[in-house]
Formats: C-alpha cells, sequence, structure tokens
C-alpha cells in the first residue's frame, strides 16, 4: 500500500515492526526482501513520484572546495526511487582483494569477507537488471568473443573482466506495482525523517520524527529501523540526531573515486584489432571489458584498485576531427548537467572552437546522422539504454578513461553547518580530500600500462605523466558514490557500524548502502549496496525466525 | 482386461496427449470423442461426437469405465458440454479439466482452498460453471492446471515462439513478473492417468504447475535461448500497451479471417489485455496436493523447453 504524508492529520503516530528510511535502490531491495516474511514494514520516502524542486532543495548545503566536489544536492534525488532516477546503470561486484586488510592502504579491510556477500551478489544483479551475475567473458559468453585488443599480453592488468548495464533500472518504477501490492508493507511519502529519539536508556531509537513540507508532521515508531538513505543523508541524520557519534567517526572516511580522462592510445594494428565496443548478453544486457589492475600487483606495488577503458579523444577539443564528437560538443545545453560536467569539461569556448566543431559536423555527416539515429532508436527510445558514446575509430586512436579507488582518510568528512534547511534541519558541508596514495595509484597504473602496451608491441600509450594530478581531480571527486560516512567494522572507536550494519551503540538501528563501506574499490557501488542490502533484509527476517 | 477411457475432446492438443498417455500405460483402451474423432493410431478407436447434443453423448458414452473432459471451445459450450457429460455418466471416474482460471484475479501462493473468483471475463466464468457442475458429481476428479506447454501447444509455445522471434516479446519488466504455472503436457497427462488409478482422488480437486514455475520474463528468456532467438529484446510498458490496445484488436479480426481461409499461420498472433494482464499477475499456484497425493514429478524446465524447441524447429 502507497500512502502520502500530506493526506494524513498533523501529529499522526504511525508504527511498525520494520521502518526503512529512504526509497532508493537499497530502501527497495530491503522493502522488497522483507515482503511476505510476516513483519509489518513502513517505508519512509522523503519526495513523491515525481521530481520536486522543494524536495530536492533540502539536499542542498556547501562544499569546502567547489571545484573538487559537486553540490550535495547533485547526483541524488530526493524522491520515490531514489537516485536510480538518475543512475547510469553500471554494475560490477567488489573484488576480493578490496575486503582485505592491505598493510600499504591505511584503515583498508572490511570485517566481513567476500564470501559474506556473494550469495547475495546474484539477487542483486537481477534487481538491478543487469542480467546475470557473470562478470567475466568467459562466464558471460557461451563462445569465444573478439579480443579487447589483440596480441595485447600483461603480466599487470586483465582484459576479461566485464561491467554489465542496468537498463539503467528505476528502481522506483520498476518496483512501485509489488510494493503496491504487498501485504503487510506500507510505502509513507513526502515523509521526511528529521530526528531520531532515543529511548529512555539512550541505547536504542525509541521513534522517528517525521515532518513534511506542508508543516505537519508525526512520529514512528518501530521495533527496528533501516537507514537507506545515501551517504550523504545517513550521515546527516545521525549527526544532527547525535546518534552514533560518540568517537566522532560519522561522516568521516568520506570516499568517492577517482576517475579521468587522459592521454593518447594509438595501436598498431587495424581497426579490427581493438574492440571497445559492447558485447550484447542473450539476457540482453550490454556487457564491456575494461583493462583491470591485477590484485597481485596491487600488492606488489602497494596501491589501490584500478581499472580503465579504451574512451574517445575528448570531446572539448575540436582536433579529434569526429563529427558524432562535434555534435555532442555543440547539444552541449540539452546534456543534464550529471553528465554534461565529464562530457564537456570546464573549458571556456571560443567562437572559433565552436566553428571548428560546426565544420566537423559537416564535414563528417554520413557518420554523425548514422550514429544519431542509432543513438535515437537505441538509447532514447530504448527501455534498455545503449549505456555510452562508442566511437569506433578508424585510426585505432582512443584516450585512457580511468576509474580508482580512493583510500580512506578520516580528514575527508561531510559535517553539519549551522544554517539549516526548512524543516529546521541542520545541512551538510563537504570537506572532501584525496591523497597522495590516490595520486599514487593512478599514477603507478598508467606507467605500468604505458609500459605493457609498448612492450607487448600492440601500439603506444602517450600521456604527460605531470597532468596526472590534475586530470584526475579536474572534475573533482566522481559524482554520485558517496562512500563510506558510517563505516562498518569491529571497534567503535574507528568505525560506526558491525558487521550486521547495526549501529554498534544502538541496539535497534541499522545502515543499508554504500555509507557502511570500509573502503571504495575501483567498482561502482551500486550493486554492492544492494547486495548488501538482501544481507541486511536476510539478518533482520533470521533474526526474529 | 483394460479400462475402456472416452476421452472428450481427445483429437484436440491436450486430448491427444491424454490418449496417447492411455495408450501407452496399457492400464486403458482410450477411445478418442470429438467432432473430428481421428485417434492418429490405429489401435485406438476414434468416435464422432458433439458433445452439446446430449443424447449423442450418452450414445458415446456407452460402456465407458471412465471419462476424461478435455473439452475446449466457447464457454457456452463448454458450460453445455459439461452438463451433458454429468447428467449422462453413472458410478464410473470422470476426470474434467478445469483451469487456474477459476481463481481469477487472485494473488499470492494458491491452494485448492482459495476462493474461486473467476472474474477474469467469460472463459474464468465458463470454468467455474463447468466445474461446479462436474463438482456435483462424486466420482469426479477435477484438475487444475497452469499454463500447458510443450510440443504441439498453440497458446503457450507456438504462439510464445512467433512472438520472441518477432521481438514482441522478451523482458517485459514489470509486465513480466507474474508466474508462469507452467505444467508440461506430458505432466498433465500423466496427472490424468494417476487420477482415474487412484480412487482416492475422486471428488478433490487439484492443482497442476510444476514447482517453481519460472516467472514469464524467465520462461521467455529461456525459451529464447532453447530457440536461438537472442539477445532478448527489452520491451518498455508503452509499448506493452500499444500492443494490448492498439494491434490487438486488428490482429485478433485479421486472424478469424484467414483462420476461416486456413491461413491462419501467416497472421501475426496478438497479444489481446487479457495476456497483458495474465503476464503481471502473481499469482503461483501450489501443486503440492498433487504431488502427494497423485505422486506427481514435474518435466524438467530446460528439457521442456528443449522438446518445445525442438518442435517448432521442425513444424517450421
Amino acid at each position: 500500500m502507497i500512502l502520502d504524508s500530506y493526506d494524513l492529520p498533523d501529529g499522526f503516530d504511525l508504527d511498525a515492526e520494520i521502518c526503512i528510511v529512504g526509497a532508493g535502490a537499497v530502501g527497495i531491495a530491503v522493502a522488497l526482501s522483507l515482503i511476505d516474511s510476516g513483519q509489518r514494514v513502513l517505508l519512509l520516502e522523503a519526495g513523491g513520484f515525481e521530481p520536486d524542486p522543494e524536495t530536492q532543495s533540502l539536499y542542498a548545503g556547501q562544499v569546502d572546495d567547489g571545484g573538487l566536489h559537486p553540490p550535495p544536492d547533485h547526483y541524488r534525488e530526493r524522491r520515490f526511487g531514489g537516485s536510480t532516477t538518475i543512475w547510469g546503470g553500471r554494475t560490477m561486484p567488489f573484488d576480493a582483494i578490496d575486503f582485505e586488510p592491505r598493510p600499504y592502504v591505511e584503515h583498508s579491510g572490511w570485517p566481513i569477507g567476500p564470501e559474506s556477500l556473494r550469495p547475495f551478489y546474484a539477487h542483486a544483479t537481477r534487481l538491478c537488471e543487469a542480467g546475470d551475475h557473470a562478470f567475466t567473458i568467459e562466464s558471460a559468453f557461451d563462445g569465444p568473443r573478439r579480443p579487447m585488443i589483440d596480441g595485447f599480453a600483461s603480466d599487470h592488468f586483465t582484459t576479461n573482466t566485464l561491467e554489465r548495464f542496468s537498463c539503467p533500472t528505476d528502481f522506483g518504477r520498476r518496483y512501485r506495482h509489488k510494493l503496491e501490492a504487498a501485504k503487510d508493507l506500507r510505502v509513507l511519502l513526502h515523509a521526511n525523517v528529521v530526528s531520531l529519539i532515543r529511548s529512555e536508556s539512550g541505547t536504542a531509537i525509541r521513534c522517528l520524527k517525521v515532518r513534511t513540507l506542508r508543516g505537519t508532521g508525526g512520529l514512528v515508531s518501530a521495533g527496528r529501523i533501516v537507514l537507506a538513505l545515501g551517504g550523504l543523508e545517513t550521515a546527516r541524520l545521525l549527526l544532527a540526531s547525535q546518534v552514533g557519534t560518540r568517537y566522532d567517526v560519522v561522516g568521516r572516511y568520506y570516499m568517492c573515486h577517482l576517475a579521468g580522462t587522459i592521454g593518447t592510445l594509438r595501436f598498431s594494428g587495424p581497426a579490427a584489432s581493438v574492440w571497445n565496443g559492447y558485447d550484447v548478453a542473450d539476457d540482453g544486457t550490454y556487457c564491456r571489458r575494461r583493462l583491470a589492475l591485477r590484485p597481485e600487483t596491487q600488492r606488489e606495488l602497494g596501491i589501490g584498485n584500478f581499472v580503465a577503458r579504451l574512451h574517445h579523444p575528448r570531446i572539448p577539443d575540436p582536433r579529434h576531427h569526429n563529427g558524432i564528437l562535434s555534435a555532442l560538443y555543440l547539444a552541449k545545453p540539452l546534456i543534464p548537467y550529471e553528465y554534461r560536467k565529464r562530457l564537456h569539461g570546464n573549458d571556456a569556448a571560443s567562437f572559433g572552437i565552436w566553428v571548428r566543431h560546426v565544420i566537423n559536423v559537416v564535414t563528417d555527416l554520413p557518420e554523425t546522422l548514422r550514429f544519431m539515429l542509432h543513438f535515437l532508436r537505441y538509447r532514447r527510445l530504448s527501455e534498455r539504454k545503449f549505456p555510452s558514446i562508442v566511437i569506433r575509430s578508424k585510426a585505432n586512436y582512443f584516450s585512457l578513461d580511468f576509474h580508482a579507488e580512493q583510500v580512506p582518510d578520516p580528514a575527508s568528512r561531510v559535517y553539519l553547518i549551522d544554517e539549516t534547511d526548512q524543516l529546521g534541519m541542520k545541512r551538510i558541508g563537504i570537506d572532501w580530500r584525496y591523497g597522495a596514495k590516490d595520486v599514487e595509484t593512478v599514477s603507478r597504473s598508467l606507467a605500468l600500462l604505458a609500459e605493457d602496451i609498448a612492450s607487448s608491441g600492440v601500439g603506444r600509450f602517450d600521456y604527460d605523466p605531470a597532468s596526472v594530478e590534475y586530470e584526475m581531480t579536474r572534475y573533482g571527486a566522481y559524482g554520485g558514490h558517496h562512500i563510506g560516512t558510517a563505516r562498518m567494522g569491529c571497534d567503535p572507536a574507528t568505525s560506526v557500524v558491525d558487521t550486521d550494519c547495526r549501529v554498534h551503540e544502538i541496539s535497534n538501528l541499522y545502515v543499508a548502502g554504500s555509507a557502511v563501506f570500509p573502503t571504495s574499490s575501483q567498482a561502482n557501488p551500486t550493486l554492492t549496496a544492494v547486495a548488501l542490502a538482501l544481507r541486511l533484509a536476510t539478518h533482520l527476517k533470521e533474526g526474529d525466525s | 482386461m483394460k479400462q475402456r477411457i472416452v476421452v472428450l475432446g481427445g483429437d484436440g492438443f491436450i486430448g491427444r496427449a491424454v490418449v496417447s498417455a492411455l495408450d501407452d500405460s496399457g492400464w486403458a483402451a482410450p477411445v478418442v470423442a470429438g467432432r473430428r474423432a481421428r485417434s492418429g493410431s490405429e489401435r485406438v478407436e476414434g468416435v464422432v461426437v458433439d458433445a452439446t447434443d446430449a443424447k449423442a453423448l450418452g450414445l458415446a458414452l456407452r460402456g465407458a469405465d471412465g471419462v476424461v473432459n478435455c473439452l475446449a471451445g466457447p464457454p457456452a459450450a463448454m458450460i453445455a458440454a459439461a452438463e451433458n457429460l454429468f447428467a449422462s455418466v453413472v458410478d464410473i471416474p470422470v476426470v474434467h479439466l478445469s483451469s487456474m482460471a477459476v481463481y481469477g484475479s487472485a494473488t499470492g501462493i494458491v491452494d485448492e482452498t482459495a476462493p474461486l473468483r473467476a472474474d477474469l471475463g467469460p472463459y474464468s466464468e465458463a470454468k467455474l460453471r463447468a466445474e461446479t457442475v462436474a463438482a456435483a458429481y462424486p466420482r469426479a476428479i477435477i484438475l487444475r492446471p497452469g499454463c500447458v506447454y510443450g510440443p504441439a501447444s498453440a497458446q503457450w509455445t507456438e504462439r510464445i515462439a512467433r512472438l520472441l522471434q518477432a521481438r514482441r516479446i522478451g523482458d517485459l519488466g514489470a509486465g513480466g513478473d507474474g508466474c508462469s504455472n507452467l505444467v508440461h503436457v506430458a505432466d498433465l497427462a500423466g496427472a490424468v492417468l494417476a487420477a482415474l488409478r487412484t480412487p482416492a482422488a475422486q471428488g478433490h480437486r487439484y492443482n497442476l504447475a510444476m514447482a517453481n514455475a519460472p516467472l514469464w520474463n524467465d520462461y521467455f528468456f529461456l525459451f529464447a535461448r532453447a530457440l536461438g532467438a537472442v539477445p532478448i529484446a527489452r520491451l518498455s510498458q508503452r509499448r506493452l500497451v500499444i500492443e494490448g490496445k492498439i494491434l490487438a484488436p486488428p490482429l485478433k479480426i485479421a486472424e478469424i479471417i484467414a483462420g476461416k481461409a486456413g491461413f491462419k499461420a501467416i497472421v501475426p498472433p496478438p497479444i489481446p489485455p487479457s495476456l497483458l494482464r495474465l503476464w503481471r499477475q502473481e499469482i503461483r499456484l501450489s501443486a503440492a496436493k498433487a504431488e502427494r497425493e497423485l505422486s506427481l514429478e514435474w518435466t524438467d524446465l530446460s528439457r521442456g523447453l528443449a522438446d518445445a524447441a525442438a518442435w517448432i524447429k521442425a513444424a517450421s
């Protein structure tokens, strides 16, 4: 059943056995798992079915260095479906090494191993609609596929791991009918949780204080509470309620990913010797291979996790002479902020540059039109969307797109500022920081890749080593990946939740989602956040059996 | 002495499978009774009968040791045939094939004690009426199968294959979240035989659907893979609405016209709104009672799909 707080009288009083706060990928995954479990579940969502600027503005806050991190109300959505309403759909599991305590990565090591998530990943992949849980080219496809880079052999990088793409699935739209039909489950829209109120003993949460933007409000009491608010809002609510904050860990260790596009890759073989496109699995999911740094190399060099993809040349530079890329440059005003930034950069556009892009489009017209038709049919009009812009380079000429682990650092943090939002709740400030280890991970990986490409005799990778730090932070922290602000661990002095995702000092409060990840991996967080949510749901069910 | 079992509708899709299972059992001597009454085998007797004609039906049933009612057809004919059948038989077992349609729009796990709603239109109403007639007969065994697939299944194998090959169905998202409640035609025939041979089953009702039947989305994917019709397409809800509301009515008319002219195969199958509703309906039949009391086992889905795909390939 789906209810709206706007229809409830002021001073409402609701109760449930399990209350989930936040109806994004994680909250919906927990709720779906609890259907027919015999538990009375209440799922609170701050937004409604449609985007609403006033609700979204509750996310606004401040960023210490605006060049390093996007504003807090970008790359996340306060509405039913959460940020899956805008996500790109890239899914992949964490690697086994990500869970290990690594002496060369400070504060690393999960208190649970990859085996504790393994039983949940397949279901998570399915919920994300990314097909089978098969993340190598050999396991995902029956027959042999063309090699990513023919002739490339490396002791340091693999080319057989996959990223699979969700539709991308808006969890709200996709699973709404199940939430509506479920017995013993209520969804309450426009319910902003502004505070967690402790019991008298202080060791449990007695109730949640809920406010609406129409000035009404009420209380929700629940046996157990699951916060599924994303990495930023989880920290905000815990800090505002002063819950779990005894050791000043909440909001700290804040990680995103370090990503960028760099250099020029020129392959010496024919265009057919390199495959930078998608392989389509039988179930229809788009899969793509990437260059992944082997775990043994990470250990040997003492650096973090790293992947890279073959990418098109930088869009703003018209020297690529590619009509498609120039058309994308010219279409800049039509592209949403979240995608525009990395596509176009912050370069100031001169009239001369603009004219050169127009010339590229005109001189490359047949290819540009073919691309536009493909884009229209397989992206705009398709339910399973072609995930990204893939340019087949006739000259076998690419740039390198990389995505690297950020190591945890307690000084990198989300905190409360004095300014309050419309509901009287303090807004957040973001002091995101990267460190020398992060630069080292990317620098050494790139250097190694350049060596391996040259020594395999397949071509060359040229880049300016002095520009690595600039390129990896050119657009700041990777948008939308909010990790680590309520990290999991065994020691309350250095973590917020235990191995069951329960807040150490509170007997009935759980955190689900990427906020609890102790480290960030090279992988995008959604799939692992959903897998962890399913693991938590199982714990909630078994805890009562 | 073999049991003389008259199979009404024995010339239809399910009837043929029942006749051959009875014949293979060595226990029964099946008699095909239907409008065409071709048995397809020299050993098996055939009787031409219109079951809506009470007198003719009574004659056809003379000397029978048991009856299986597999008749399909327009709602009125199904009801009339059931009334005639149960008015004619005296003290012999009758297996009456009903349908999960009697549960109507129910959702969740549904066993034989669930209320009968039959709220999905004339077909479900007729199935319930016929079943009510059957239930008044003490030696009736009522079987409520889900969707019967396998070689020669026009609805759940052939039509689905054509739609998959045309990429008109595939991954339907929320539109394919319902449970398929598949039952292989050989398993249904086996259930009929078991029902006839189990006196304790008389007076009982049994759901029939394979254990852990796949969701429709999964069925479509696995069947598409067996057919080689991959990668499957993801269809939007908007596209499905267009199928149901705009394309289905003219296709249905074309199908009827082509059917009368003998060219049914050339018309693309319609996807009526009732079918779209079924694919969404989260009803899961519990066949635990049939498994227990009739000692049924289910054809493995991968084998069933391989058979079905082989039949499709041979037929085209």
